[in-house]
């Protein structure tokens, strides 16, 4: 009675993370919607999605290492050198193709920054929390060196189209978001998606079973790192310039966004879309501070009392359930 | 046909010889039982023919040839799988998850078929289809199984992989009878398809049921191999431990313990117990008797521990020295002075990095000092390792490298540092080998006659009717036979077990 209970509810709401942070998500909407009467114009929205577009991907990034058991304290790191590289590379007048080469050249530096933390995380056997969080350092003091000074340039007029793209009036965003979660599905329905949740969940499990965890592992951050890649694509197709610190504080959201969205740290459970809503809360509670007209010196206080407040829950809700339980 | 063989293996464990010289032969069309004491290096043979450990010295020869295993899938590639003794399933995954875990049926060559996995899970759970609770279907998570199921999910796991040698370690450790009848036939036709079939269990009846060879080790040393037809019980004990067998109490005596017991005060006085498990469940206990709960598996044996202990909430009257034992957390049922030592140990009972001498003290540190009085802890913590006869490097080494025995040991050494007056035992000697069994069965004797009450629950049946001075039985959530004195045999018990029902268990 007792076990069919629990799995059904794991059932219902296990495999189902992302309830919580869908319910969250429509409440930061509606309260921001008050605030911003015209937050749903194709050209408000577009203008958010572009900025949180960056943040979606490197969470993305940190959901699947997350899920496989390990957490990527670089990738924010990874996304400042990858656009410090490809800024100073970039030309005003770049063609398709130079552009092209260029976005190549920044995801092989991903691909490499990713090799390295998984080659340190996976064969080493580094602790990932240390690992990464040490070579954050070497990544941004590459990025420093590369770009000393916030500036650099982009093919002017591929970031205008990229900016002003709104097919059928939905924005570019959205279809960045839908191909994202086009691909998690694929890849969660492949072997290599079973192994991840596997190694996450159990890794001991997982290595007498027969799963090649360590090729597993350094593969999982090396997408992380490619996906990385694609934040800074899209930071300074949107920006037009770049800043080797910019993609430090974006580390800590991108955990933040995945713990938010029902990924816990422990690995093996959880997905990538409830990270993407944990961005899109994440944003939109910014949103709601600078238009609250919160004094600006205070606006990071309320910004992270609302984001603990956010992580909180879940926890809280699930003590009440266990009182309930425990009386009847 | 197939041969394979391990010849004169050996593995150090930082220092620690686990295998000294293991050889082992395995035939298609044999069971051949692997026996031996815990810490005779059983497990760590398995883990070299599996490939999770590499060997020391020594050779594998499959049908003649030398093959060695860098890692597990090299092990499964030439058909070697098993079950193994720590459950190696992902507790975050379904059962058909972990079942084709890295042997998914794929379409288009890359994507998972679900269906196609859920269909031959089905099919392999039907197996043992009226042994198993309905609610394991291919979708269950592993976490919300009972441990017997979690069990027979390995064994699914491991034969779904159509192995040619398939190596059960202890599987049969959390079954109860029928699951294990079942098992048997199971690995009969297994048995019958020209697998190989290496078998390692605690159990001596079950040993003498299923195999056709019995290889024995001692030490790491593998001392003897027999055909099963021609040895006895007592002499492969004997070849296991280098000293007689236990020595159960004898039974004339327990006639006369009854009706001393019976002038003592009782203790303890459960009065309509229930929770969603458990149905108005009444019985007393009396100051130091050891009072056995029997059954099958699964029948709410735990439960009435755990609801005495608190860790589950309950209804019902529950008095222990005259005062109501409302038992809403553990703290407070310890601070009445009751213990719980959980069956679990993996999981419930040690901290298994942590020393010795800090898994020893854990619950008991409150007596030290706010300041703690580290000297006088070493001093009782080796005290009790020495009484318990722990066999170790000392108290600073962490309980990973003790064998199972002796990790048992600190699990039940650290409640009694606190020296409870009640004692709640839930199946400790569960894959704990012969040796360490009399030594625990000593341990409860001196225990019963310095005045300490105990409940114990076993899933052996034979060290139930050995050891205890009354059982209660269990079935399904209540109790259905209380046997003491003349009436408390094995036939008894197992007939309580299975409701009187007739049904055919053997």
């Amino acid at each position: 009675m007792m076990h069919s209970l629990q799995a059904r509810y794991h059932r219902v709401v296990g495999n189902k993370t992302f309830v919580f942070p869908l319910v969250l998500f429509l409440l930061v909407v509606v309260v921001n919607l008050y605030l911003q009467n015209n937050m749903l114009a194709p050209r408000v929205l577009n203008a958010n999605l572009r900025s949180f577009t960056p943040l979606i991907f490197l969470a993305v990034g940190q959901t699947l290492v997350i899920i496989g058991g390990s957490i990527d304290l670089s990738l924010g790191t990874i996304m400042s050198l990858v656009a410090a590289v490809m800024v100073t590379r970039f030309t005003d007048d770049a063609s398709t193709s130079q552009f092209l080469l260029i976005v190549l050249l920044g995801i092989g530096v991903g691909l490499i920054a990713g090799a390295l933390n998984g080659l340190l995380v996976a064969y080493i056997r580094l602790p990932s929390f240390i690992t990464t969080y040490a070579i954050s350092y070497i990544y941004a003091g590459i990025a420093l060196w590369i770009l000393p000074r916030p500036g650099g340039t982009v093919p002017i007029l591929i970031a205008r189209a990229y900016r002003a793209l709104i097919p059928y009036g939905i924005p570019i965003g959205v279809f960045l978001v839908l191909i994202l979660l086009l691909l998690w599905s694929f890849l969660r329905s492949t072997r290599f998606g079973t192994f991840l949740y596997a190694i996450g969940g159990y890794i001991r499990a997982a290595y007498t079973s027969g799963v090649p965890v360590e090729r597993h592992r350094l593969v999982t951050h090396m997408i992380a790192g490619a996906i990385a890649a694609f934040a800074a694509l899209f930071f300074v197709l949107n920006t037009g310039s770049s800043d080797a610190r910019i993609g430090q504080q974006l580390t800590l959201d991108s955990i933040v966004a995945t713990v938010i969205g029902g990924t816990p740290l422990s690995g093996g459970i959880g997905g990538v879309a409830g990270s993407i809503l944990g961005v899109l809360i994440l944003g939109f509670i910014r949103n709601i501070v600078s238009f609250a007209n919160v004094n600006s010196w205070f606006q990071p206080v309320v910004d992270a009392s609302i984001i603990l407040v956010a992580l909180a829950t879940p926890g809280f809700v699930n003590l009440i359930r266990q009182q309930f339980v425990k009386k009847y | 046909m197939i041969t394979f063989s391990s010849q004169d293996v050996v593995k150090h464990y930082a220092g620690v010889v686990a295998l000294a010289r293991g050889n082992l032969e395995a035939r298609s069309n044999e069971v051949v039982a692997l026996i031996g004491a815990n810490g005779s290096g059983k497990s760590t043979l398995c883990k070299i023919i599996t490939g999770v450990v590499a060997p020391d010295e020594g050779q594998l020869l499959l049908n003649d040839q030398s093959v060695s295993f860098a890692a597990p899938h090299e092990a499964l590639r030439v058909g070697i799988s098993a079950v193994y003794q720590e459950l190696s399933l992902v507790p975050t995954m379904s059962v058909s998850e972990n079942i084709f875990l890295n042997h998914e049926p794929l379409s288009y060559n890359i994507v998972v078929n679900r269906r196609a996995i859920r269909q031959k899970t089905q099919s392999l759970i039907d197996l043992f289809a009226g042994t198993v609770r309905p609610s394991l279907t291919p979708d269950t998570l592993i976490s919300s199984l009972p441990p017997d199921e979690q069990q027979i999910v390995e064994i699914i796991k491991a034969i779904s992989q159509d192995p040619k040698i398939m190596i059960l370690d202890e599987a049969t450790s959390s079954l109860d009878n029928r699951q294990v009848t079942r098992l048997f036939e199971l690995i009969k036709q297994w048995k019958s398809q020209e697998k190989a079939i290496i078998f390692i269990s605690h159990r001596m009846g079950e040993i003498f049921r299923i195999a056709d060879r019995v290889t024995v080790l001692r030490n790491g040393r593998t001392v003897d191999d027999h055909k099963t037809d021609d040895v006895t019980e007592k002499q492969l004990v004997n070849l296991m431990v280098e000293r007689d067998a236990i020595e159960f109490q004898p039974a004339s005596s327990l006639d006369s313990r009854i009706s001393e017991l019976g002038q003592k005060p009782v203790v303890l006085r459960v009065v309509d117990l229930q929770t969603d498990i458990l149905k108005k469940v009444s019985f007393e206990l009396h100051q130091g008797e050891l009072l056995g709960i029997g059954g099958l598996q699964g029948q709410g044996q735990t439960h009435v521990l755990k609801a005495l202990f608190g860790a589950i909430p309950s209804d019902g009257n529950i008095t222990y020295n005259e005062q109501a034992l409302i038992s809403k957390h553990p703290t407070h049922a310890m601070r009445m002075g009751v213990a719980f030592v959980p069956g679990d140990r993996a999981r419930e009972g040690l901290l298994f990095r942590t020393s010795i001498f800090e898994n020893l003290l854990l619950p008991s540190w409150s007596r030290y000092g706010a300041f703690l009085k580290i000297g006088l802890a070493r001093k009782d913590a080796n005290k009790s390792a020495e009484s318990l006869r722990v066999v170790m490097d000392g108290i600073d080494m962490p309980v990973s490298s003790l064998s199972g025995g002796n990790a048992q040991k600190i699990v039940i050494g650290k409640w009694l540092q606190r020296k409870p007056s009640l004692l709640l035992l839930n199946d400790p000697t569960k894959g704990v080998d012969v040796g360490a069994k009399g030594e625990f069965y000593e341990l409860l004797s001196v225990l019963q006659k310095s005045g300490t009450s105990i409940i114990f629950y076993s899933s052996d049946d034979e060290e139930l009717i050995g050891l205890c001075d009354r059982v209660l039985v269990m079935y399904d959530g209540r109790i259905r036979r209380e046997l003491a004195g003349t009436d408390l045999s094995l036939v008894n018990l197992i007939a309580a077990s299975l409701d009187t029902s007739g049904e055919d268990w053997a």
